[in-house]
């Protein structure tokens, strides 16, 4: 095999893509689970949403994919505080079965629900910018990935400032941290619940744009698979842990494409679960999970 | 009906409605054992994109519907896991999708009763592979001044599933079967659904082949077109299959999808010349009356399949099962809309494989409608414009 340098190159940036993608989407699931402690097997449907609304923003206004982004964040915090409202709110504490079997449930709902509005035929968003490329060092990329990995850069830095800078972002830590206390220091929990699953689900939805907008093909179906990728990474990585989600994501993106180039696609997701096998023999709690997980 | 492939079983079932709609509109099927014709009444089963729903819904067909005869069947994955229950209950059933070999070659079961209407992954291997010999070869070879010598350098990337697998080993036989000067530079593998192929892609471009075969679903082929040829820069052809000619390919692919190839049968949008012509417009007219879209390559051939049914069971004078398996063994009628192998429907006597004369067509773009268009390429009989290499085709290393 010729191991050139601007192959392996590309391969690590195809990595760094993905990547990003599974970050996004892994950090909305651990910030769920580090506040509520719910195991949500629809968050996937979540970034199907994304991609569906900003497609239909597309459609309708013809407007920069990336721009409308603005829109379907805000859409997304609404549908997930609703879906926390209606769904998980009333069964919060009732036993980790009924929490899997509600979000299955969603899981189904969602997709009927998309499928009957927007049918179960492919759909695809072009970028106005599909035709431009530059030049990365021994490199050539499509302008695209790079304007994704600077919007995954940009949403991160967005976090980490809501949650560590904003009244509303250290009581969402505080009762991830210890929801009793929290309750004590007059925090609204629930509320904090509401308001966390609503950032998770929007950044579900942002994974799903950015996912759909260099061209992929998408339908209801699409987000079964990226679901249980979210959580093996938030296992690597560490149950409620933003860094382990971040480096579990990027972890995963690269060895997958890294397992793709030398063993071929078909090994990526197993030789992904050897790694987390490999993390949890080693380290129970993941990367960077604490013992009280 | 529903899953990744529902687009193509809403594809079969309106496909197959067309036709029980056109057939009771004659009065239906004559059954001389009832004196009498009976119309077709369609029973609907979703295998749900599975192989577990599709044995769930074979398993109701036969045994709370009790159908007298089955027809469909999408993907050699889905068709290998409820054969056995169709084998056990001995129901005829006409087969129009699951094109791998290990579907219909296989002697574990008893396939007596399951008839393939569609050509297996060796037939449109070998239809793709002597394009490749035929054409492809000659002319990359006159423009570039390469040597005679110097065999083809063909990158392979399919499925990693009995399609995929069945069309790799189907070309790599035929490669030394007929000791063509063609060298397999590259395979690489993806799973069923994927959409990320750019290292796959990247690792291909390493190997700097003449032409890639791609082995994909529709909802596979047209990322993959879009990553070589964007992503990765891939300044080189790629020839997919049949299953691929559908209409959301057209519109999903865009303008990378421009000088691509494709292995066919059935087209929305190329009919070839000839006996077929005629119907097979009607039946695409008549589809989009009724529908509003066109119809895939899948709704072609259940379209046949429910006109093959019905012909055997007229033939059988009856509909028990089997006396209608004989009579499906003893098919011969004219084609239809897709053209078969001396203009007949019949099953081979071996593996009951109906055979098909297939095509390639050459994509290029229409700027009439934004989007790509088939043109048949390749056999002469029926070429409808000659095979272009497009100016920014690089061939691989010397």
């Amino acid at each position: 095999m010729d191991l050139h340098i601007e192959i392996i190159t590309q391969v690590l940036f195809w990595g760094l893509y993905t990547g990003c993608i599974y970050i996004l989407l892994a950090t909305g699931l651990n910030l769920i689970f580090g506040v509520m402690k719910i195991v949500n097997f629809a968050h996937g449907e979540f970034l199907m949403l994304g991609t569906y609304i900003t497609f239909f923003l597309f459609v309708m206004s013809g407007f920069n994919p990336y721009v409308l982004l603005c829109a379907s964040i805000p859409l997304l915090v609404v549908i997930g505080v609703i879906i926390e409202r209606l769904c998980f709110r009333p069964i919060l504490g009732t036993g980790k079965l009924n929490e899997i079997f509600v979000s299955i449930g969603l899981i189904y709902i969602i997709q009927n629900l998309v499928a009957r509005i927007w049918t179960d035929e492919w759909k695809t968003i072009q970028s106005p910018f599909r035709d431009i490329s530059v030049v990365l060092g021994v490199i050539q990329v499509p302008l695209d990935y790079l304007i994704i990995m600077a919007v995954t850069a940009i949403l991160l830095i967005g976090l980490y400032i809501f949650l560590h800078h904003t009244w509303t972002g250290r009581a969402i830590r505080a009762t991830s941290q210890d929801r009793k206390g929290a309750m004590l220091m007059g925090i609204n929990v629930e509320r904090m619940d509401m308001v966390t699953f609503g950032i998770g689900a929007a950044l579900a939805g942002a994974a799903g744009t950015l996912w759909a907008v260099n061209g992929q093909v998408f339908n209801p179906y699409m987000g079964s698979i990226p679901a249980i990728k979210a959580f093996a990474i938030i296992i690597l990585g560490g149950l409620g842990s933003i860094p382990g989600a971040i480096v579990g994501g990027l972890a995963v993106g690269l060895v997958e494409n890294g397992t793709a180039f030398t063993l071929g696609g078909a090994w990526k997701d197993a030789v992904s679960f050897i790694l987390l096998i490999i993390v949890l023999i080693i380290r129970p709690t993941g990367l960077f999970g604490e013992d009280s997980e | 009906m529903s899953g990744p492939a529902s687009t193509t079983g809403k594809d079969i079932w309106q496909s197959a409605e067309l036709a029980a709609q056109e057939i009771n509109a004659q009065g239906g099927i004559f059954v001389k054992d009832l004196n009498k014709k009976i119309p077709i009444t369609l029973v609907q089963g979703d295998d749900e994109s599975t192989r577990e729903g599709g044995i769930k819904a074979v398993s109701k067909l036969i045994t709370q519907d009790n159908v007298d005869l089955l027809v469909g069947g999408y993907s050699s994955a889905v068709v290998s896991a409820h054969q056995s229950i169709v084998a056990d209950n001995k129901v005829p059933y006409i087969i129009s999708g699951g094109s791998s070999t290990s579907v219909s070659h296989r002697d574990d079961i008893d396939t007596s009763y399951m008839f393939f209407h569609r050509p297996n992954t060796d037939d449109s291997a070998k239809a793709s592979i002597l394009f490749i010999d035929e054409m492809v070869r000659p002319e990359i070879y006159k423009k570039f001044n390469l040597p005679d010598d110097r065999p083809l350098r063909l990158a392979l990337i399919f499925q990693d599933s009995p399609f995929g697998k069945g069309q790799q080993g189907a070309v790599r036989n035929l490669t030394q079967d007929f000791n063509l000067p063609i060298e397999i530079v590259a395979e690489e593998t993806f799973k069923m659904g994927e959409s990320d192929f750019r290292t796959a892609l990247t690792s291909v471009k390493a190997k700097k082949p003449d032409i890639i075969y791609a082995v994909t679903f529709l909802n596979e082929l047209i990322p993959l077109t879009q990553q070589a040829r964007r992503d990765v820069g891939l300044d080189t052809l790629i020839l997919s299959i049949e299953n691929n000619d559908d209409p959301d390919y057209y519109s999903g692919v865009g303008e990378l999808g421009d000088y691509t190839l494709m292995e066919s049968r059935f087209s929305p949008y190329a009919i070839p010349k000839g006996s077929t012509s005629e119907r097979t417009k009607k039946f695409l007219e008549d589809f989009q009356t009724k529908y509003g879209g066109f119809a895939g390559m899948m709704g072609a051939a259940t379209y046949e399949s429910v006109y093959i049914a019905a012909k055997a069971i007229e033939n059988a004078g009856t509909v028990q099962k089997d006396a209608v398996r004989k009579a499906l063994s003893e098919i011969s009628m004219d084609h239809m809309i897709e053209v078969m192998k001396d203009q007949v429907i019949r099953f081979s006597p071996d593996y009951q494989e109906s055979s098909f004369d297939l095509y390639v067509e050459q994509m290029k773009m229409d700027p009439a409608v934004g989007e790509i268009r088939p043109h048949i390429v390749w056999p002469e009989s029926i070429r409808e414009t000659g095979f272009v290499i497009p100016d920014w085709y690089q061939p691989g290393s010397p």
